[in-house]
């Protein structure tokens, strides 16, 4: 029976329910990685370019983890969702960097909405190659796609309560791969609960709202992450009482768009980029001096 | 009337000069060559890893500005430097200047009904016709532009007399920005192509031929890689290059499509030029090079991700490879080490 | 009389001189600091030279390395300057001929040679940051108290090396000082300390070299056994470390020099030269270009550091 690997990292923060509940529904085994831990973050900084960011870095090294475990390793392509809905050039390269890297069969599919090339087309096309018949496959995803959905509403519900609430809040502005990870933002997030404070997380909201909203701000951004982020930002900056950035080194599209955000905002915020070797003292000092000011801000 | 001005690249900034000032009825300011403090100044007030042709361009724009320059133009796209103009406007502002920033690329494509309006606003009596027409002649002279430096890449390294090239070439660049005609721009194309052919230059059979790959900027800016195409030529090693805003614009996305097609390297295009990379890689090692450089900006991301692709097609192929990153900060004597370097190493291998 | 050849190596801490025969062998070394004027430092080490050299030689070629390789070979009028990758690698050639790699760390800087069939087949050099080399360890090693030529010994009775985070010194530095605030042992530090030069060392300009043995290592820190101990350890395989390792850098160029040679005879005088450099800031344009300008004996005869072309 094939063996479908899964790693924890960059597509899986946006398409991993969607999968997981596909190869379920479709009776395909599959296997994610493990939380990110110190032995992956170190394989990943092995095996990739030394300029490489360390969400990259990280999601190659659990690919790394995964090469002999499974007989397939999952890794789309994802260009863009449409004119102006572009990703990060790793979305576009991690294809053929991995295939490139590593002796391993990758299961692949392309979003290129520009071309045509849909999330349907892609599941489709790797439903086939696992050898799946037409109708099975059609079924899984509608299935898949409906949980998909539901999940997605859920989160922004909850996301949307938690925005009215009466506590400190503060919006998270970071690439889900990089808030969820485990030694990138997890650790951040787990200190900002224990100190009391609501998290708003901006990639839980609807995109069509924060894309259209994103405008308000910049008129000539492309990135659609960047985009959603954007939106989330404004949607949510009455509401909030600081906004906490996390990039990890060097992201491209964060370089630019985070500072546009930061230049044109006016509320508190802190910039956490996170490199490898980082202990999380420095981290901690710096979250505990932006809680004193929001805190104080409060107060006034 | 307004003043114009536009960041440069390389000798690129002639033709651009000629287009818009035969096109627009505003004063065009010449931006400075690229020096220390152009980089200064970009370093200064740039993010900090931001890539590095941002923060080149960002030092030029102050630079214009305080010449006087009230409307800027800012371009590109394919990788996040389409992005750069609504930041950079935004830096600038926050500095305290005042001026119009012009986006030709908005949401990485060319739209030009959009450009026509925004050309419109600066000059009234703008007409569609003689910028069509300009327009031809510009992309013509880029063309003409790009072939006499291929052909100089591939010969300045033996001229007898040091120097003769470069004195040619900016002659031959002066009398480009001042023509009046297409004719007239052929008729000077063929007497200086005539004139470097004549060049008088001694090449050895056992020449070096080394290829040069990599992020645009940095392949088109000398002054970002250092000069290294000159420093190769003072060492007797023939060039080659693919990359030039003639490729970029009118042969490459032709050429990539067919290069993709079934082939056992990459399947996708990575983003900007990185595919196209893994192509001009496979080109020079199949063609007999002796080496390949690879020459970026810090923090390219797309020739970040496509570096071990290369590396790998050049090891199966047996060609040495050299990466080069520029931050603009870098040490120049480590540079030029490691580039002599490379070349004893290309000798060594040659004479056994 | 019998032909020999001079070779030098300026490094940004120490400068190395040899003098050798036609067949290689070592008639006469010098290994002095630079302590920042690397014409001072040639002037002592020819003089040392010259009182080591055996009688009945005769110097037919010059050959200079190192960082400041341009500036000696001006002074000492050499016959061939070249880059210390490859004069490293010439050199360590003509003693091991079947060498694949070559590890050097310096007091700066650190590099890797890849060899194969006596061929330069790929290097690297550190470009981003000090972490791992000898200056590196001797500001450590200053900050523990300890002379750094004791290090090595001091590490090997160590028998749990602490971890040190060894991406870059400034992380180093602080994990360094944490660690030693906890209470572990001298001795266990000071082992990690070597480790993570050569972990270091592997993750920054060894990555993604394929290292083979033959394995030679040299530099400076390659007297420290602790170094050594560990790169062993890591590298699952022997390294050896030539007595000569230092001086590997000035026989290449006294090799390299030899290659070249014109027939033409070199006298070794520096006494009589007067040699300057003088620093100058252009300011013709906005480049405002720093240029060294060398003068011999009061006449100016290079100036370097020009960006236009203009000197």
């Amino acid at each position: 029976m094939d063996k479908v690997g899964i790693p924890r990292g960059l597509f899986y923060y946006y398409y991993g329910d969607l999968w997981k509940c596909f190869f379920d529904k479709l009776g395909v085994s599959y296997i994610v990685s493990p939380n990110t831990n110190k032995e992956i973050m170190d394989r990943g900084i092995k095996v990739s370019n030394d300029e490489m960011c360390l969400s990259f870095k990280v999601f190659l090294g659990h690919v790394d983890y995964l090469k002999d475990k499974c007989d397939y390793i999952l890794v789309p392509r994802i260009s863009n969702f449409g004119i102006s809905n572009q990703t990060c050039t790793n979305f576009l390269g991690a294809y053929d960097i991995v295939n490139n890297l590593f002796d391993v069969n990758v299961l692949n599919y392309n979003i290129d909405l520009d071309k045509r090339e849909t999330l349907k087309k892609g599941l489709f096309k790797i439903g086939r190659e696992l050898g799946k018949s037409f109708l099975d496959i059609k079924f899984a995803y509608l299935y898949a796609m409906d949980k998909y959905k539901e999940k997605v509403k859920k989160d922004i519900e909850i996301n949307m309560e938690r925005l009215n609430s009466k506590n400190t809040k503060i919006l998270i502005v970071s690439h889900p791969y990089n808030t969820y990870d485990n030694l990138i933002g997890m650790d951040i997030v787990k200190y900002l609960n224990s100190q009391n404070v609501d998290i708003i997380y901006c990639d839980k909201f609807d995109d069509s709202i924060t894309s259209k909203l994103s405008k308000k701000i910049s008129h000539d951004l492309y990135f659609k992450y960047s985009k959603n982020n954007l939106g989330a930002a404004i949607y949510s900056l009455d509401k909030i009482d600081g906004i906490l950035f996390i990039s990890s080194f060097p992201c491209g599209p964060d370089s630019l768009a985070n500072e546009l955000l930061m230049r044109k905002i006016k509320k508190p915020y802190v910039n956490l980029i996170i490199d490898g070797d980082m202990s999380f003292t420095g981290i901690e000092t710096r979250l505990e001096s932006f809680l004193d000011v929001i805190r104080r801000n409060a107060c006034v | 009337m307004y003043n114009i001005a536009f960041p440069q690249m390389g000798d690129y900034c002639v033709p651009a000069y000629f287009l818009l000032s035969n096109i627009l009825d505003a004063n065009i300011i010449k931006a400075p060559k690229i020096t220390n403090k152009t980089i200064e100044l970009g370093f200064k007030y740039s993010p900090d890893f931001v890539c590095t042709p941002f923060k080149y361009t960002l030092g030029t724009m102050i630079e214009c500005l305080d010449m006087g320059a009230d409307t800027l133009i800012q371009y590109g796209g394919g990788c996040r430097y389409g992005y750069y103009a609504e930041l950079q406007e935004k830096i600038l502002n926050d500095l305290g200047y005042d001026f119009k920033m012009i986006n030709l690329v908005i949401e990485g494509r060319i739209n030009l009904r959009r450009i026509n309006k925004l050309l419109k606003q600066i000059d009234s009596k703008y007409s569609k016709i003689k910028s069509i027409y300009y327009s031809f002649i510009t992309l013509k002279m880029i063309k003409y532009m790009d072939e006499i430096d291929d052909f100089i890449r591939e010969n300045v390294g033996f001229e007898v007399v040091k120097g003769s090239f470069e004195k040619l070439k900016e002659e031959m660049l002066i009398k480009f920005g001042n023509v009046k005609s297409y004719h007239e721009l052929k008729i000077i194309y063929r007497y200086f192509l005539n004139k470097f052919k004549c060049v008088k230059v001694y090449k050895p059979d056992d020449r070096l031929r080394i290829g040069i790959i990599g992020e645009l900027y940095t392949l088109m800016e000398p002054f970002s890689n250092y000069y290294i195409e000159k420093e190769l030529a003072k060492n007797n090693i023939e060039v080659k290059r693919f990359t030039n805003v003639d490729y970029l614009f009118l042969r490459k996305s032709k050429r990539m499509k067919k290069y993709l097609k079934n082939n056992p390297y990459v399947k996708y295009s990575m983003g900007a030029d990185a595919s196209d990379n893994v192509a001009n890689c496979q080109y020079l090692c199949e063609n007999g090079y002796d080496g390949i450089i690879h020459i970026k900006s810090s923090f390219c991301t797309p020739e970040i991700g496509v570096m071990q692709v290369i590396s790998k097609i050049a090891e199966s192929y047996d060609v040495p490879i050299m990466f080069f990153s520029f931050d603009g900060q870098s040490s120049e004597t480590g540079f030029k080490t490691r580039l002599e370097a490379f070349y004893d190493m290309l000798e060594m291998r040659k004479n056994k | 009389m019998r032909d020999c050849y001079l070779g030098v190596d300026i490094g940004s801490i120490s400068t190395k001189g040899v003098i050798i025969d036609d067949r290689n062998k070592i008639i006469s070394s010098a290994y002095i600091w630079t302590e920042g004027n690397p014409i001072e430092a040639v002037r002592k080490l020819i003089n040392i030279l010259k009182k080591r050299m055996p009688r009945g030689y005769k110097v037919k070629g010059i050959g200079t390395t190192g960082s400041a390789r341009k500036l000696i070979g001006l002074m000492l009028g050499a016959n061939s300057v070249k880059n210390e990758i490859t004069a490293h690698a010439v050199g360590t050639m003509a003693f091991h001929p079947d060498v694949r790699t070559i590890l050097e760390i310096g007091g700066q800087d650190s590099k890797i040679i890849l060899i194969k069939n006596g061929i330069i087949t790929n290097y690297a050099m550190n470009t981003l940051c000090a972490a791992g080399t000898g200056a590196f360890l001797s500001s450590q090693a200053k900050r523990l108290g300890i002379d750094v030529e004791d290090f090595g010994e001091f590490a090997l009775k160590s028998k749990n090396p602490v971890k040190i985070a060894a991406r870059c010194t400034v992380f180093a530095e602080s994990d360094l000082v944490h660690k030693a605030q906890v209470g572990y042992p001298k001795e266990d530090i000071i082992a990690g300390l070597c480790k993570s030069v050569v972990i270091n060392y592997l993750n920054n300009v060894g990555k993604g070299k394929k290292i083979e043995s033959p394995i030679v290592f040299q530099g400076g820190v390659s007297k420290n056994v602790g170094v050594i101990k560990y790169f062993k350890e890591v590298l699952g395989c022997d390294v050896i470390v030539d007595d000569n390792g230092h001086l590997m850098g000035a026989i290449g160029a006294a090799i390299l020099s030899r290659k070249n040679k014109t027939g033409e005879e070199y006298e070794l005088q520096t006494k009589n030269i007067k040699f300057e450099t003088k620093g100058f800031e252009c300011g013709g344009c906005a480049n405002n270009c720093e240029l060294l300008r060398i003068y011999k004996n009061g006449k100016l005869i290079d100036s370097w550091g020009s960006k236009c072309g203009k000197y």
